[in-house]
């Protein structure tokens, strides 16, 4: 049996109940949005993507069975295929990332910098595999562990090593210039 | 994990870290807090819900065209189907057994 912390409000929504969706949304929405945008590199395709998971949750809800699987699983999974589908229907356009980069905060140079950054790495993920990409964002952005990023992604723990492995040996070969300078 | 791979890791790991957060327009939150009242506005009743625990996934007229279908089949077994007691003739031969006494089961002795 899985303990699942979002058991009681996806049974709620599933109810119908409105603060339980606030709630759930509140919950999921912001890890959600960052793992589409770094996966499309694009503001508004991640958005549409995230809103595209929460129709399903929405519309499954009623229907979900507590204990076969952590939902929070399921979500990211639903995400990462919208992810995939949008990926396929449209190549992958990385420098729009930069258009709307949030600005570094203290100052107009650290704001550039930070842009420059977030161009950079945009464009290193776009060139990798969406396997390796779903893998390197889920353990190394999101920071999950082995265990959970590979239950999202249906492989299993040793093919997860394998593509993150690799992901990140290709990342670090593209971003190697940055290495003592930006990070 | 070779020594190679941890520092690909480490890497990997400042990269991300040095990346500004992700903040969410509260533009989408309504969109998707919409597509919740959509939703919710076309909730199925108490029928349709036990349509749902009858047949989960189904639209209704699934459940429905189902249970329609086997009230027609019994229907017409029942209509069409001749019962046992229509072979009955209309001749006096009545049978009767009394079911609360020992059965007499001596066969040396004629009934």
């Amino acid at each position: 049996m899985v303990v699942d912390p979002d058991t009681d409000l996806v049974v709620r929504v599933g109810r119908g109940d409105r603060t339980a969706a606030q709630a759930l949304m509140a919950r999921h929405l912001p890890g959600m949005l960052a793992l589409a945008r770094r996966m499309l590199s694009g503001q508004a395709e991640a958005e549409d993507c995230v809103q595209e998971a929460f129709l399903k949750v929405w519309t499954h809800a009623a229907r979900w069975q507590p204990g076969k699987a952590k939902f929070e699983t399921w979500l990211y999974r639903v995400t990462l295929n919208q992810c995939y589908d949008r990926l396929r229907k449209k190549p992958t356009e990385p420098l729009e990332a930069a258009a709307d980069v949030p600005d570094g905060g203290d100052s107009p140079d650290r704001g550039l910098e930070v842009a420059a950054l977030e161009t950079e790495v945009s464009a290193a993920l776009a060139d990798l595999p969406e396997r390796q990409r779903a893998a390197i964002l889920l353990c190394h952005y999101q920071e999950r562990g082995n265990i959970e990023a590979a239950e999202i992604l249906g492989i299993s723990v040793e093919a997860l090593e394998s593509l993150l492995a690799r992901g990140r040996r290709t990342l670090r070969t593209k971003l190697s210039h940055l290495r003592d300078g930006a990070v | 994990m070779s020594e190679n791979d941890r520092n690909d890791a480490q890497f990997a790991r400042d990269i991300f870290r040095a990346l500004p957060t992700t903040a969410v327009p509260a533009g989408l939150e309504a969109r998707i807090l919409a597509d919740f009242d959509r939703l919710a506005v076309r909730r199925p009743g108490w029928l349709g819900r036990f349509g749902e625990r009858l047949w989960p996934g189904a639209p209704a007229w699934q459940p429905a065209s189902i249970l329609a279908l086997s009230l027609a089949v019994g229907l017409m077994a029942g209509v069409f189907v001749p019962s046992p007691t229509a072979y009955s003739t209309t001749s006096d031969q009545v049978v009767t057994a009394a079911l609360d006494s020992a059965p007499v089961m001596d066969f040396d002795k004629d009934p």
